[in-house]
């Protein structure tokens, strides 16, 4: 069985990584990994709840 | 990436449809931006057309892809874009056609051959040996040192490769960093913004072609032309300001009438940047004048100061002839109201002046 991983998948905002299991041409087992991670929500907590939108629209630009 | 065109810009402008005169409008545009004078034009032109296409590549670490969507919604999107297309993207994850590694191969042989420029985008975690930002299973410390090695200069877009923007606030749960504290030893241009301003990264690119160098840079390695002005000298409410019309309170008529947003926490007089004038969306518009104050986003660690909280205005420069703004010893909390109490007093100048200019008339 043939393990392919795919990284970075490209044309998305973020950081994702594809790994798959292959056999006999057929995809047996796959994982998806995001591969950044910002903690946002600890920075939120404990702020000034009207900032929150500024924050909200930063998670992802797109 | 796959080479948008290989001859002149010229011809590619012809290709598609876009004038001469548009061309050089362009150009005009850009000397604007970057305060060169009108002679300097028929310069960024013969540059821009002289063929030499610099290869980029674009890293992106602990982002939000803003800079990115900004990069893409450029001004006058077809001559940008061609002028973007000069340069030779070699990388660029959101936006180029090959994934894994195929990527990654574009990437080796573009540092490998070396002379390109580097745009980060996004801050860079350093905490747990850097493993909250992977590409490819290697961290971005460890990218952006690679790729740092044998690049020509690194431009940073957005206030995340600044100073770890977002991701570095406090209680910066990777440890973010900026390129600033990971680099030493490479030109380093930075473009902070939440989003950058395409017309500034446009502008620097063409500067770069033009002149073969890059800006004038601030004590904070931003490009003068963009960032050596500051928000609240150019803007568009400041009459209201010098007057001591200040919005109270959000929809009241104050902010109706487009009054000064000072008092809602408008961080304009700490800001520097080039909105007021450049503005966004095809120059349509910016935050203060769409009725929000400025949360000086290309400021270092602008989320650390609180967006409805005024800030102390340090050095005040009142129009001639106005009574001077004493803010000495005066806390951030306070200043609003001294502001408010400063502003009735120039209103009060301001309502002198006027009468005595209608009495001259008379």
């Amino acid at each position: 069985m043939a393990k392919i991983a795919i990284d970075p998948v490209t044309r998305i905002e973020g950081h994702l990584r594809i790994e798959a299991e292959v056999d006999a041409g057929q995809v047996a087992n796959a994982w998806a990994s995001s591969t950044m991670w910002r903690g946002l929500e600890l920075i939120q907590k404990g702020r000034d709840p009207r900032e929150a939108w500024l924050m909200a629209q930063r998670i992802c630009g797109v | 990436m796959a080479n948008q065109f290989d001859g002149k810009l010229e011809d590619a402008l012809i290709g598609r449809g876009v004038s001469r005169r548009d061309f050089l409008k362009f150009c005009t545009f850009m000397a604007g931006t970057l305060a060169l004078p009108a002679s300097m034009v028929p310069r960024v032109a013969h540059a821009l057309q002289s063929g030499a296409r610099p290869p980029v590549v674009w890293l992106e670490y602990s982002d939000c892809a803003g800079c990115t969507e900004s990069l893409l919604r450029a001004y006058s999107p077809t001559v940008t874009q061609l002028v973007l297309d000069i340069l030779s993207l070699n990388y660029h994850e959101t936006i180029m056609a090959p994934a894994g590694h195929q990527a990654e191969r574009s990437l080796e042989e573009t540092i490998q051959a070396g002379g390109y420029l580097t745009v980060v985008e996004g801050a860079i975690p350093t905490k747990d040996d850097g493993i909250y930002c992977c590409v490819g299973g290697r961290t971005a410390v460890d990218l952006l040192q690679e790729v740092a090695s044998n690049t020509a200069a690194i431009i940073t877009v957005g206030a995340c490769a600044f100073y770890g923007g977002w991701p570095a606030t406090t209680p910066n749960p990777t440890t973010a960093q900026g390129v600033k504290d990971i680099i030493s030893g490479v030109p380093i241009v930075n473009l902070p913004g939440c989003p950058m301003n395409v017309d500034n990264l446009t502008a620097t690119v063409v500067h770069y072609l033009t002149f073969n160098s890059l800006p004038e840079l601030d004590e904070l390695g931003r490009p003068l032309f963009a960032y050596g002005r500051r928000i609240h000298d150019n803007c568009e409410r400041r009459g209201h300001f010098d007057a001591g019309e200040f919005v109270q309170e959000w929809g009241d008529e104050g902010h109706q009438n487009g009054w000064c947003l000072y008092q809602m926490g408008c961080k304009g007089p700490v800001a520097y940047h080039n909105c007021p004038t450049q503005r966004w969306n095809e120059g349509t518009s910016w935050p203060v004048g769409a009725g929000h104050g400025c949360i000086a986003c290309a400021a270092p660690d602008f989320w650390e100061m609180p967006a409805y909280e005024t800030v102390p205005i340090v050095d005040q420069t009142p129009p001639t002839g106005y009574p001077s703004i004493e803010e000495e010893g005066v806390s951030p909390v306070t200043t609003g109201v001294v502001g408010a109490a400063a502003g009735v007093a120039v209103g009060v100048a301001g309502a002198v002046a006027a009468r005595k200019l209608t009495e001259k008339e008379e």
